[in-house]
């Protein structure tokens, strides 16, 4: 694999391997190029252990986007879909996320390839307000209710690789606890709008070391002391998202919402903050300004309640990115050379190239 | 729990700021004002007990001049000298970016004042008519690079200029091969009958008990007024509970002109002029008011301080002007904002 390390007056070039020789003979070759990004800190390059604690914007990533909906579950008929994705677009929504939901105690769940949304719509609507048409990403929410579930994100199927934010939803408080210390998914899911068998404690909210954490609890423990373990987890960059269309179709639902989330905002003290729809039909989505009217009754002030539904998602699209990329420094682009080159010229090393 | 409950009954951060003063004072500082507040979007005064626009006014108002609208400009094009030595005298550009087009930009900014602890928004200042920034500086090389090949930007613009009667090149014939297309400001008038107007003495800027209103409660008025909202305060309506402060007098008919566009400053002061000679004949009214309001994206409000968009880009200012040609001025922001000067 080629590879080039982007740096003030560093690079490196590195022979090819068989196995990418002969991959280059197959008429397609995977090369690695480093993004044109700032200067990547040496401790970040070197860094084994888990998430790097920033993460740099890949090329070609453009966060046009200034508000987001992390939380649009994909439903089965297009038409439905696209008439949601058409009332995002028109509220504001610059980026959508489509949420594809495996639930493990259901059997025979697969893993499917997500649909490329290009597929899908082959005219996507704008965006109100911008000129730009809307955005969409794929994102999986595994429901999790046994430990051997979690095994799935340890594979290396090529499925789950392709979405491009990975949720989880635990169901007991041990899988919650796993879920925070040692998955690498990007939002873990909980349900506010239930009571829930296990309680959560800020030490598993300190162990939190995932960008985003839905966070659905109906009563939380909550400790008078202040844990830096929790502040930790924050720094690392943890999110807790809250969802708002249980809140419009029930008024029960509403309760436990605001009770769960001003309980959460109590314990993380407002930092890390996503609020989303799940929204399944056109009129239960809200504006992006409604939305942040919304996160000032569940607790947050009202920069914070703006950055929930803009900077934070971002973050978590960021997040989503890089872990396709090893460590948010190097990531590798599919290319595509035309089969009369092959048996012409003799594999050879090719001169370094500037990036 | 008690803390967001407390931050529900907050209104979010805003400033008003209130001055008085004399037109013909040699230290008024109302041009002053006017002419630093440059991008304005929305002209509109109201005149009480009139019914008839006065002739004077008319004519500035169809003078008011037109503004051109140029569709993907490139941001380099304004940095050219060629376009700084015919149009701009003295100037600066100043561009409000995020956080990834900042750094994909590379040209040399400060964080925004109101970006908290994560920093999401950067102000690039460049000096135009700076000695160091000469067609073959350094600098200029860098700023056009950046503009031009490293992060090419393209924007839809708004243009205005105020022509002295130099000669040489218009706007329309420098940007002819862009498409620019001229506009005209437009103006709407509506007669309001039956209205309700607050009583004003023009040295109690306070409001005094069972005489006279406040500054600040002339301007939610005049707000109401403005955007017809219904002031009757009906039980059976359930938009609005705002009334009219007390004391009010009714007047018969007021006048509301209003003029949407991009208007410039040396417009409004000649608007204002207008409206201080309408009180040189005797007329029924006791004062007169003028509002401008300015974009709600502009990176700038006044001069150079910073204007940020939290949940509504207000930045607007309020002439209050009297019989006897005492004024208030009355300026507001929103959240993200320096204070008025």
């Amino acid at each position: 694999m080629r590879c080039w390390l982007a740096g003030r007056g560093r690079g490196s070039g590195c022979t090819a391997t068989a196995a990418q020789r002969r991959r280059r003979l197959a008429g397609c070759r995977h090369q690695t190029t480093t993004p044109s990004m700032p200067w990547a800190e040496p401790g970040l390059r070197r860094k084994r252990s888990a998430a790097a604690p920033r993460r740099l914007v890949p090329r070609g990533f453009s966060m046009a986007a200034v508000f987001a909906d992390l939380n649009v579950p994909g439903a089965p008929e297009r038409k439905s879909l696209q008439s949601l994705l058409e009332a995002a677009a028109h509220l504001g929504y610059s980026t959508v996320a489509i949420n594809h939901v495996i639930d493990f105690k259901e059997k025979k769940q697969e893993i499917v390839k997500p649909i490329s949304p290009s597929e899908l719509f082959p005219s996507l609507p704008i965006v109100q307000g911008k000129s730009k048409p809307i955005k969409i990403v794929t994102r999986l929410t595994l429901v999790v209710s046994d430990p051997s579930h979690c095994n799935v994100l340890r594979s290396t199927s090529t499925n789950i690789r392709l979405y491009d934010i990975i949720a989880v939803f635990p169901e007991t408080e041990k899988l919650f606890h796993v879920a925070c210390t040692n998955l690498d998914v990007d939002l873990i899911c909980v349900n506010v709008t239930e009571k829930l068998p296990f309680y959560f404690r800020r030490s598993s909210v300190n162990m939190n070391n995932f960008s985003t954490c839905h966070l659905y609890l109906s009563t939380v423990v909550m400790g008078a002391r202040e844990n830096p373990q929790l502040r930790k987890a924050i720094d690392r960059g943890v999110y807790f998202e809250l969802l708002y269309t249980p809140a419009i179709k029930d008024s029960t639902m509403r309760r436990y919402t605001i009770s769960n989330a001003l309980s959460l905002m109590q314990i993380c003290k407002r930092k890390n903050i996503i609020i989303s729809s799940a929204a399944e039909r056109p009129l239960e989505l809200r504006g992006p300004y409604d939305v942040a009217n919304l996160g000032l009754l569940f607790g947050l002030s009202e920069s914070d309640a703006k950055a929930a539904i803009s900077t934070n998602c971002r973050a978590v699209l960021l997040h989503g990115e890089t872990r396709k990329t090893a460590f948010g420094v190097v990531y590798t682009k599919k290319t595509h050379r035309a089969s009369e080159e092959e048996g012409v010229l003799p594999v050879r090393k090719k001169a370094k190239t500037e990036v | 729990m008690s803390v967001p409950l407390r931050r529900l009954r907050e209104t979010p951060r805003h400033l008003l700021v209130c001055e008085k003063s004399h037109m013909r004072h040699e230290r008024s500082r109302h041009a002053a004002h006017v002419r630093s507040h440059a991008y304005n979007c929305r002209v509109s005064f109201l005149i009480p007990e009139c019914g008839i626009l006065p002739e004077a006014l008319k004519s500035v108002i169809t003078d008011i001049g037109e503004y051109y609208l140029v569709k993907n400009l490139s941001l380099h094009e304004l940095v050219t000298h060629e376009f700084i030595n015919t149009f701009v005298k003295k100037g600066k550009l100043i561009i409000s970016v995020d956080k990834d087009t900042y750094e994909e930009l590379g040209l040399q900014g400060r964080p925004s004042q109101y970006s908290g602890k994560k920093v999401m928004r950067y102000i690039v200042t460049i000096d135009l008519t700076d000695s160091a920034f000469d067609p073959d500086s350094k600098k200029h090389k860098r700023v056009l690079w950046a503009l031009k090949e490293k992060k090419p930007l393209e924007f839809d613009f708004l243009l205005s200029w105020h022509n002295k009667g130099a000669e040489g090149s218009t706007l329309m014939s420098y940007f002819s091969k862009n498409q620019i297309q001229a506009h005209q400001p437009k103006a709407t008038f509506s007669t309001l009958r039956n209205l309700q107007c607050p009583v004003l003495h023009s040295n109690e800027l306070h409001g005094k008990l069972e005489e006279s209103c406040s500054a600040q409660e002339l301007f939610e008025w005049l707000g109401a007024v403005c955007n017809k909202v219904g002031l009757d305060n009906k039980s059976f309506s359930f938009l609005s509970t705002c009334c009219c402060p007390q004391p009010s007098t009714v007047v018969e008919q007021a006048y509301l002109c209003t003029i949407t566009g991009f208007i410039l400053p040396e417009k409004i002061i000649q608007l204002l002029e207008q409206l201080c000679c309408y009180f040189d004949e005797p007329k029924l009214a006791q004062w007169v008011t003028l509002t401008v309001h300015g974009f709600a994206d502009s990176p700038v409000s006044w001069r150079e301080s910073e204007h940020g968009f939290q949940k509504g880009g207000e930045n607007l200012y309020n002439f209050v002007v009297f019989r006897n040609l005492d004024y208030w001025l009355q300026m507001a922001v929103g959240a993200n904002d320096d204070c008025p000067p």
